[in-house]
């Protein structure tokens, strides 16, 4: 017989040897060396995990007892994962998408980012997995019960619940993020899975043909009621079917290795067919197994125990020393992975929130919340093995302690019906999922969990047979007089019916807040997210980078690099960007609040800082549309107000171009008129001397000095005309030098002074004596000069006509003022005076029309000069504004 | 699949896909329904119980269909 020290130095050495895997595999990692230790087949292994101590050991014993029964607790984890493009695949992407790092987180972002929702499951994982990690303390006690000595259970129990806790400290927390994978766990944990199965086909195959003598032999031995199919299919086959179904996804283990600890979508291809042909192997031979053991071991003997037993009783010591570290592997990867997930749970969603709301100081630097985070992690690990431990010592031994690895299933099922509705429907809202989830716990808890304590616990004896208080209707295995049916359905069904109808109704009855919105699409719609980014999300902390690129998207470069030269200053940076502070936070969202509008603000920044579930990049596309839209807006209204002002300008030209043209109209028919008179009493008198023959000489000449005046008088006018136009055109260029203005007057009122005594007009003259030089050209000024004089002549007649002529000087200029004593130009008029063949009103200017004011103004202005009319009362005061010299 | 032709390419997917979905619920109809029940007498096959070798059998077909399909929609 196997001594106990054979054990006890097997074991040791076996667990030395998963050490050495572990951290050889975990040091290839570091190095980069992953290779196959992220291949589909260590994937599929790690899932294996899946076959615990209680399947290694009491799927025999199951099917002892029940026969064909055990192999449902296979078929529902087979059809999940043949199914897998529907369910696994969605939930894989999400759970990379949203870098889950637990089911409770899962069920916690998927509604919201709920914190109530993460402690609840968080809490319910716990109370499922303690006693199933009691059980594999358990199993593997048993298993050395087997051997002779045994040892002592509790002393055997707690040093495998410290060497386990030792190794999942030491491979389990080396990371901060739970995201990242183990390798070293899942190496070794692959290997136990090689083990175990080798170990169990092993026995199987020494079974069937070493003793029993091929198949047909065996299944010979078998006790007719142990095949008969009359009953299998039962409301119990379908529960247990579906139970190990839906486990197979919420185990907190196994949510652990599928979706957490996955590296490759592509890895679950192979799962999909590789991990149902695993279970199919290791429950190939235990229903032959079973058989023999009923036939062959002696009576009383215990049915979980006959993969070990059997061998032994014919003398395989290495066979049951290789059963036994079957078993062995079985029971410690479940709970290392146990540990691992459960303790990720509580310490994200227990212990760091409560330590974040009660801490003295907010963490400023990533580095304490590490330390922190690794802290509670190995706290929790060594917590939860400690509370499996006890709960081992309180119950072990008993016969509940078998029952509940499904017991453990059906209070872990509870949260299918939020987690397939988070995934498939976007109506799903956090409230329906709190209802759902509590009152499956409850009703589960009620009817199947406190029963299996058999009075011990909460519930008394008396309340389990009769209902609590003697209240028959609520009797936990007959519920409102449901009866007849296993426990397990019972439970199953009640715990179901209101879960689901809770969180349907809870959903329909309830709105979701936006986030719950946000996430709902995100995790419904997650194949319809664009791949091709595979978007980076944003974990749980900011980084002044991801906020500086943000602001830099909204407030653009420059701002953003003042802004944040600004912060990194004020916290006392000399270069650099500044920390994610909280102030820094709150700045920049007041700032981008500017340019995006508060809401939207808040959201971005919070969901940078608050550890949210946009992507980066969604935030980045938000942020360059935004900046896009503005800018193009921005464009829009510059172009729009400039088109307004071309408009404007158009209008204007458009106005002036129609006076223009009007005035060329004018112009042309005043020309036209114009050059008619003459031209008319120049055809009619030639043609009279033409036509008649009798005409006096005397006339004829009188006739004759007529045409002569005309033409004169024409010629004179188209001089003007062209004067005027070569004026304005700016063409002539006039020849400056300094004259005397003296000189130039005078030179004026001599050429008038015919006019002037003919019409009897008294020139009051009043020039300085001293001579003032003017920069001009003397010819073209004394023509304006004789202009004003002649009109005054012409039109200023007063009742004894007057001319005064003064010259005022000022520094630069000097002004020439010519008076007359006339009826003056009405102020209406004022400015028509200077157009050409401006008829002005009758009283004015007699009915005439001229040249001169136009052409004197043009000479004027191209003397660098002016000439305007002055407003007076009696008469009409003109102004030749000179430079002077 | 050299077949150029995208339209049976997008179509042959499509049904892969369609299979890979229907699969499990083939297999929950053969497994997780009472006609399983048909299957439960006592007659032996090669000297194995026909609820043995029948619900073994579905298994490995399932498992091997599985594999055939993951294979095909592990490459698109």
């Amino acid at each position: 017989m196997l001594s106990l020290n054979t054990l006890i130095a097997a074991s040791l050495g076996y667990a030395l040897l998963l050490f050495t895997i572990a951290f050889w595999a975990e040091r290839r990692a570091q190095a980069g060396h992953i290779g196959w230790l992220r291949s589909p087949f260590v994937y599929t292994l790690s899932i294996s995990v899946y076959c615990t101590g209680w399947t290694f050991y009491g799927a025999v014993g199951s099917a002892a007892r029940n026969g064909f029964e055990f192999v449902t607790i296979y078929l529902g984890p087979t059809l999940v994962f043949i199914g897998w493009w529907w369910l696994l695949r969605k939930l894989l992407r999400i759970g990379r998408a949203q870098r889950i790092t637990s089911i409770a987180d899962l069920i916690s972002s998927r509604y919201g980012k709920s914190t109530t929702l993460a402690v609840l499951v968080t809490l319910l994982a716990v109370i499922g997995s303690t006693p199933y990690i009691a059980l594999q303390l358990q199993s593997i006690t048993l298993s050395f019960s087997v051997f002779e000595g045994g040892g002592n259970a509790n002393v055997t129990a707690f040093w495998v619940a410290a060497g386990l806790a030792v190794f999942t400290i030491f491979f389990g927390t080396r990371n901060v993020d739970a995201n990242e994978r183990h390798h070293g766990v899942v190496t070794a944990i692959a290997v136990e899975a090689i083990v175990k199965l080798v170990a169990l086909l092993s026995v199987g195959v020494f079974v069937v043909w070493g003793i029993g003598g091929g198949p047909a032999e065996i299944f010979a031995k078998a006790p007719p009621e142990m095949l008969r199919g009359d009953s299998i299919f039962s409301a119990r086959w379908v529960s247990l079917t579906m139970l190990s179904a839906m486990a197979i996804i919420t185990l907190p283990r196994m949510f652990q290795v599928i979706v957490v600890e996955n590296a490759d979508e592509k890895h679950l291809a192979t799962a999909s067919w590789a991990f149902p042909g695993y279970l199919l192997l290791m429950s190939l031979f235990v229903l032959p197994i079973a058989i023999a053991g009923n036939a062959l071991m002696p009576e009383g003997s215990n049915p979980d125990l006959y993969v070990l037993s059997l061998p032994l009783s014919q003398g395989q010591e290495n066979l049951a020393l290789l059963a036994f570290l079957g078993g062995f592997s079985s029971a410690t990867s479940m709970v290392i992975i146990a540990a691992i997930a459960l303790s990720t749970m509580v310490s994200n969603h227990i212990i760091m929130p409560l330590w974040l709301r009660f801490a003295p100081q907010r963490p400023e630097t990533s580095g304490d919340v590490r330390t922190i985070l690794l802290r509670s992690r190995r706290l929790s690990i060594a917590g939860i093995l400690l509370l499996g431990y006890l709960y081992f010592r309180l119950t072990g031994g008993s016969a509940a302690l078998a029952s509940i690895g499904l017991i453990a299933f059906a209070g872990m099922a509870q949260i299918i019906p939020s987690l397939l509705g988070g995934l498939f429907w976007r109506g799903a809202n956090r409230m329906g999922a709190l209802l759902g989830l509590l009152s499956g716990f409850i009703l589960w808890a009620y009817t199947l969990f406190l029963p299996s304590f058999e009075g011990g616990f909460i519930l008394s004896q008396s309340a389990i047979e009769h209902g609590p208080f003697g209240l028959s209707f609520l009797t936990p295995n007959a519920l409102f007089g449901l009866t007849g049916y296993d426990p397990l359905v019972h439970s199953l069904f009640w715990s179901m019916a209101l879960n689901i109808t809770l969180f349907i109704l809870g959903s329909l009855l309830t709105t979701p807040r936006p986030l719950e919105r946000i996430q709902s699409s995100q995790f419904v719609d997650v194949f319809r997210l664009d791949k091709s980014t595979g978007s980076y999300l944003v974990s749980r902390s900011a980084t002044a980078e991801d906020l500086f690129t943000l602001a830099q998207r909204i407030l653009g470069a420059d701002p953003a690099q003042r802004l944040f030269t600004e912060m990194a200053r004020q916290q006392g940076k000399a270069q650099g960007l500044p920390d994610a502070t909280d102030k820094l936070v709150q700045t920049l969202e007041r700032e981008l609040a500017g340019s995006v509008g508060a809401a939207s603000a808040h959201a971005m920044v919070s969901q940078i800082a608050g550890g949210g579930t946009v992507s980066v990049d969604e935030l980045m596309k938000i942020a360059d549309e935004t900046a896009q839209i503005l800018e193009y807006s921005q464009q829009l209204e510059n172009q729009s107000h400039r088109l307004e002002l071309a408009m404007q300008d158009l209008r204007a030209a458009n106005a002036q171009l129609t006076e223009m043209g009007a005035q060329k109209d004018a112009f042309l028919s005043q020309v036209s008129h114009e050059l008619r008179t003459p031209m008319t009493s120049i055809r009619s008198f030639s043609e009279i001397l033409q036509d008649s023959n009798n005409l006096d000489l005397p006339d004829a000449k009188r006739f004759l000095g007529i045409i002569q005046d005309e033409s004169v008088r024409l010629t004179r006018l188209l001089d003007e005309i062209l004067d005027l136009s070569h004026l304005e055109s700016g063409r002539g260029q006039l020849l400056l030098e300094p004259v005397v203005l003296q000189d130039v007057i005078e030179k004026s009122l001599n050429a008038t002074g015919a006019l002037l005594e003919e019409a009897n007009v008294q020139v009051l003259n009043a020039l300085p004596e001293a001579p003032v030089m003017v920069f001009a050209n003397f010819d073209r000024l004394a023509q304006v000069f004789i202009n004003l004089i002649s009109n005054t002549v012409k039109y200023g007649r007063g009742e004894s006509p007057k001319l005064a002529i003064a010259v005022k000087l000022s520094p630069r200029s000097a002004a020439v003022t010519v008076i007359d004593n006339g009826p003056g130009i009405a102020p209406a008029d004022s400015k028509r005076v200077f157009e050409k063949f401006t008829r002005l009103s009758e009283a004015t200017l007699a009915g005439s029309a001229g040249l001169g004011l136009p052409i004197s103004r043009e000479i004027m202005r191209n003397l660098h000069g002016d000439l305007t009319l002055k407003p007076s009362r009696h008469g009409a005061v003109f102004e030749v504004r000179i430079p002077l010299a | 699949m050299n077949n150029p032709d995208l339209a049976t390419n997008a179509a042959h997917e499509r049904k892969l896909r369609d299979g890979a979905i229907l699969l499990p619920v083939f297999g929950a109809f053969l497994l997780v329904s009472p006609l399983i029940t048909v299957f439960s007498g006592i007659t032996t096959v090669f000297g194995l119980p026909l609820i043995f070798v029948y619900v073994f059998g579905v298994w490995l077909g399932l498992v091997l269909i599985a594999r055939a399909m993951a294979r095909r929609l592990d490459k698109g």
